[in-house]
């Protein structure tokens, strides 16, 4: 900017002073102009004067009276003495015809004609007339009166030589300075100047060097370094004779005021621009400054940065701008900050929520992977949260959760970041932990835990299933870490340990869960589904007098599927409904048929403790055995001692008017539940199976032996049949048979089999026909 | 000599017996009728006048009255003074150069005019003031009026016919006629 400003003022200068000499030339042109109208108009009115001064002299009576005498001499001296009145040099006077009659030049042009006709005018002699005229190479202003007496009887001429006063009148008034030549004067002098003699000189030597100079010429003279404007022209003449005018101004002298003009300029510009620098040096002090100051800070601000950096120096407008804009960054920050917190914070617990768990997990993990270290994380679903909640109200619930999370938060650093992932779910993360670590955590989390919380003067106990997931054994990434995490705190709850870590093979076969699952629906109407029985053989008599139906599911893409795998799909996802009904439909049409063709079978049903809750299940039962025309005792229902737990009271009705239809009630998996025997005595149970687990171990065991003695002996004590499942030696079959258990299922009898293959074995196998009285297998 | 003269002049009787009458009529180039100039008719004969006879050229009001005074050769004028204020009369003419010095009233003397030609009149101290006196070989004279002049009492004979007009150029050429007695004629001149 102060380069630009130099540049200005630097151009304006020039430009003024371009201005100035062009302006200067010009004015210098029209003053000579005005210089040489003036020498015009100073001779005409010379002129003038002298033609009244003649005019006077020739009315004079004595004068009139001498040329009314006609007598030469005394006339050539009146010319002479009146002549010398008003400084005539020469003195003529002439006829009308226009002949010089008397001279004062001794006589020379007597009888001539007069020399000047042209100022005369014959028609008009009074008029008279006046010119400039040469003699002798000198110019005169010439003048022409008419004598009257007092009709014009002669004209009188007078001549008076053009001499320096005239040009210096001229010169005086108009500051140039004039000049008169004759070219081709054979004197070579300049005729008459206002100048010195050298300077006349040199400016007739510049004159003869010009050519034409007929019009008029204006030319810019250099003599002896000085400038000079010039303007040259003819003066003109009446009798033809060429005089030529040159004026001359001094352009130096002309410019001298301007140079101080000029230099004034200078000065003023110079202050000028000083002026302006200072002045854009204060603007920018105290304008454009601050404003960038203000910009910057505005753009900290848009890129999130809220430190402060914006200082505030004025009182003025600025500085109230700037110290409004900081308190804005200030309440920007704090607002942000707010609602940060809020987006990663339980606005119940305080803790951070799922968000920010997350993040601070993700944040973790690029830890420990650039340390390769370990991180694990552990997630707790409180037990029975929703029966606290329905049962002392949501107030007392929140409670609660605030409870635990203050228990958790202390029971760990802040830098293991407690977190409520939401509901009843909380998480923690354990950095440079694995699985041990883990585990004595969750140690910490009981014992925090382990006192009961209070919640207005009701004393609760707080229990949790926890699942554990470590990086990088169990996963690479964040998600992934939580979702296993997840699914092992899920096993820990299915499995009532309160503890479980992630174990891979539980997931291995999630993705053919999924499929399973979604076959499932289509199964059922695809056909896919196929019972199949295991025969369920009396110990005392050898023969097969149950089967257990059970589901077999052959799938195009997923090969066979077994029972584990989708019947508890079935169960989470609400088609055990139609899976029970099918299969009862099934092995109730399947029974009828044999024992219609001679076999006396009875067939057993696995129900599911969903199954268990719904008393359409009877009807269906009912309706079925009616269209089948099986008989009920011909149909026993297999319920898991866990299934029947679940929901104890209802599955009792269930069970209860099933008995009365004359179902069978079995009792499966008996030994891995948690059943009481007062609950047992009140179901209609008719059967006991023993779970396989017990029954396989028997030779190994001797506990298991004593276990299972002791169900033989409760059931029978109950009045209850006891089957044994899992038969898998000879070993097994030979002690239960001390044992006195009733019935005995397994691999060693046979596996389960196709309705078609069980008729088929039913009359080859030896099972099918039953022992011998000798007690010797046939 | 008395009786020579005697004898020119009865010679001369019959033709003064019965005069004859001359009117001039002038005009311009253009048609216009020209008055204020003088006519005069110079017989071939010339006869002195009988007796001097007298004229008078007044002053009045800063004026020559008239402006044009014709008088015979031989005329004695009288240069009255009727102004208010002195004059100085003065001709610097060659028919008669005379000059009457600043006076008031009648100057002692008229000037007699012995030769013909033209007398232009000033006043030394009244610039504007000019006349002119024309002298004349003859007493037929007069000035056009209304474009006419008539001349009588013209003896017959022939006459040179001259037009005078101030600050005109001379005449060319002097018109010639013959009168028969008691011939009344009537001629057209014309002029620039």
């Amino acid at each position: 900017m102060a380069i630009g400003l130099v540049l200005l003022q630097a151009a304006t200068w020039v430009a003024v002073r371009v201005a100035a000499r062009h302006s200067l030339a010009q004015t210098v042109e029209d003053e000579l102009l005005v210089a040489s109208r003036l020498f015009d108009q100073v001779l005409e009115t010379r002129g003038q004067k002298l033609s009244d001064s003649a005019r006077v002299l020739t009315a004079d009576f004595g004068f009139r009276e001498v040329v009314a005498t006609h007598d030469a001499r005394t006339i050539r001296s009146v010319l002479a003495n009146h002549g010398r009145r008003i400084d005539a040099e020469r003195a003529f006077l002439i006829s009308l015809a226009g002949v010089v009659e008397v001279d004062t030049l001794g006589g020379r042009y007597t009888g001539q004609p007069f020399p000047i006709p042209e100022l005369t005018d014959p028609d008009a002699p009074e008029r008279g007339g006046f010119g400039v005229v040469s003699f002798a190479g000198t110019p005169y202003q010439f003048v022409v009166v008419p004598v009257m007496a007092p009709e014009p009887v002669a004209l009188v001429g007078l001549g008076f030589p053009i001499d320096r006063d005239l040009l210096d009148e001229v010169s005086q008034l108009s500051g140039a300075e004039l000049s008169l030549f004759r070219p081709r004067d054979v004197s070579g002098a300049v005729l008459i100047s206002t100048l010195e003699r050298e300077s006349a000189g040199e400016v007739r030597r510049y004159f003869e060097s010009l050519g034409d100079t007929s019009g008029t010429t204006f030319e810019t003279l250099e003599i002896r370094s000085q400038r000079y404007g010039s303007l040259a022209r003819q003066v003109p003449t009446a009798d033809g004779s060429e005089v030529h005018l040159l004026l001359k101004r001094s352009l130096d002298a002309a410019w001298h005021p301007f140079r101080t003009l000029e230099l004034q300029i200078f000065l003023l510009s110079s202050i000028a621009l000083l002026g302006a620098l200072a002045a854009a040096k204060f603007l920018a002090h105290g304008v454009s400054q601050p404003l960038e100051r203000l910009a910057a800070a505005a753009q900290k601000i848009e890129h999130g940065d809220y430190s402060p950096g914006l200082q505030v120096f004025d009182k003025d407008e600025l500085g109230q701008v700037s110290s409004a804009f900081d308190k804005m960054r200030v309440g920007i920050a704090s607002r942000e900050a707010k609602v940060i917190y809020q987006a990663t914070h339980d606005g119940l617990t305080k803790l951070p929520n799922r968000t920010l768990f997350l993040d601070r997990l993700e944040q973790a993990l690029r830890r420990a992977k650039r340390a390769g270290s370990t991180v694990g994380i552990i997630i707790m679903d409180l037990d029975g949260f929703k029966e606290i909640n329905d049962t002392l109200g949501h107030e007392r619930g929140d409670d609660l959760l605030r409870e635990v999370a203050e228990r958790l938060s202390h029971a760990f650093r802040d830098s293991d970041s407690v977190a409520r992932l939401g509901g009843d779910e909380f998480a923690v993360i354990l950095e440079n932990c694995d699985v041990a670590g883990c585990i004595e955590a969750t140690h910490r989390i009981k014992g925090s835990l382990e006192a009961f919380v209070t919640l207005e003067s009701v004393s609760v106990a707080i229990n949790g299933s926890i699942g554990i997931a470590v990086y990088p054994e169990h996963a690479q990434d964040a998600g992934t870490l939580m979702k296993r995490a997840d699914v092992a705190m899920y096993d820990a709850k299915k499995n009532q340990t309160e503890v479980a870590t992630y174990e891979p093979d539980r997931d291995e076969h999630s993705v053919r869960r999924l499929a399973i699952l979604s076959a499932l629906g289509q199964a059922i109407e695809n056909d896919e589904l196929e019972l199949h029985y295991q025969p369920k053989v009396d110990i005392r008599t050898a023969r097969a007098v149950h089967v257990e139906a059970l589901v077999r599911w052959r799938h195009s893409e997923l090969g066979v599927i077994f029972p584990d795998e989708f019947i508890p799909q079935a169960e989470r996802s609400g088609k055990i409904r139609l899976l029970t009904d099918w299969v009862i439909a099934k092995a109730v049409d399947d029974c009828a048929r044999w024992n219609n063709e001679g076999l006396d079978l009875t067939v057993a049903v696995n129900v599911s403790a969903l199954d268990l809750r719904d008393h359409r299940l009877v009807d269906d039962i009912r309706s079925r055995l009616s269209t089948s025309g099986l008989e009920a005792s011909k149909l026993v229902i297999e319920v898991t001692e866990s299934a029947v737990m679940k929901d104890a009271g209802r599955a009792a009705s269930v069970l209860e008017e099933l008995h009365e239809q004359g179902v069978v009630i079995a009792i499966d998996d008996f030994g891995t539940g948690y059943s009481s025997l007062s609950q047992l005595r009140r179901l209609p149970v008719g059967e006991l199976k023993i779970d396989r687990s017990f029954v396989s171990k028997l030779k190994e065991s001797a506990d298991d032996t004593v276990i299972v003695r002791s169900t033989i002996e409760l059931g029978h004590g109950l009045g209850l049949k006891v089957v044994a499942e899992g038969v898998e030696e000879q070993a097994d079959w030979n002690t239960l048979q001390t044992l006195g258990c009733d019935m005995a299922q397994g691999y060693f009898i046979s596996r389960p089999l196709p309705a078609a293959d069980l008729v088929e074995w039913m009359r080859t196998a030896s099972w099918g026909r039953g022992r011998e009285p000798s007690g010797r297998i046939a | 000599m008395r009786l020579p003269a005697m004898l020119l002049v009865l010679s001369f009787i019959p033709i003064l017996a019965s005069p004859a009458e001359l009117t001039i009529e002038l005009r311009h180039d253009g048609g216009d009728l020209v008055s204020g100039a003088l006519v005069y008719a110079v017989p071939d004969e010339r006869t002195s006048a009988a007796e001097a006879p007298t004229a008078t050229m007044d002053q009045l009001n800063r004026q020559f009255v008239p402006h044009v005074l014709a008088v015979q050769t031989g005329t004695a004028v009288q240069f009255p003074n009727s102004d208010n204020v002195r004059h100085q009369v003065y001709s610097f003419s060659r028919a008669k150069r005379f000059q009457i010095p600043l006076y008031e009233g009648m100057p002692p003397e008229p000037v007699v005019l012995d030769k013909p030609g033209v007398l232009t009149l000033g006043c030394n101290i009244h610039d504007r003031m000019s006349a002119y006196i024309v002298v004349v070989d003859t007493p037929y004279f007069a000035m056009t009026e209304d474009g006419k002049a008539t001349l009588t009492g013209l003896p017959a004979g022939s006459y040179s016919l001259h037009l005078w007009q101030p600050r005109a150029p001379a005449a060319s050429q002097a018109q010639r006629v013959t009168l028969e007695p008691s011939e009344k004629l009537l001629v057209t001149l014309q002029t620039d």
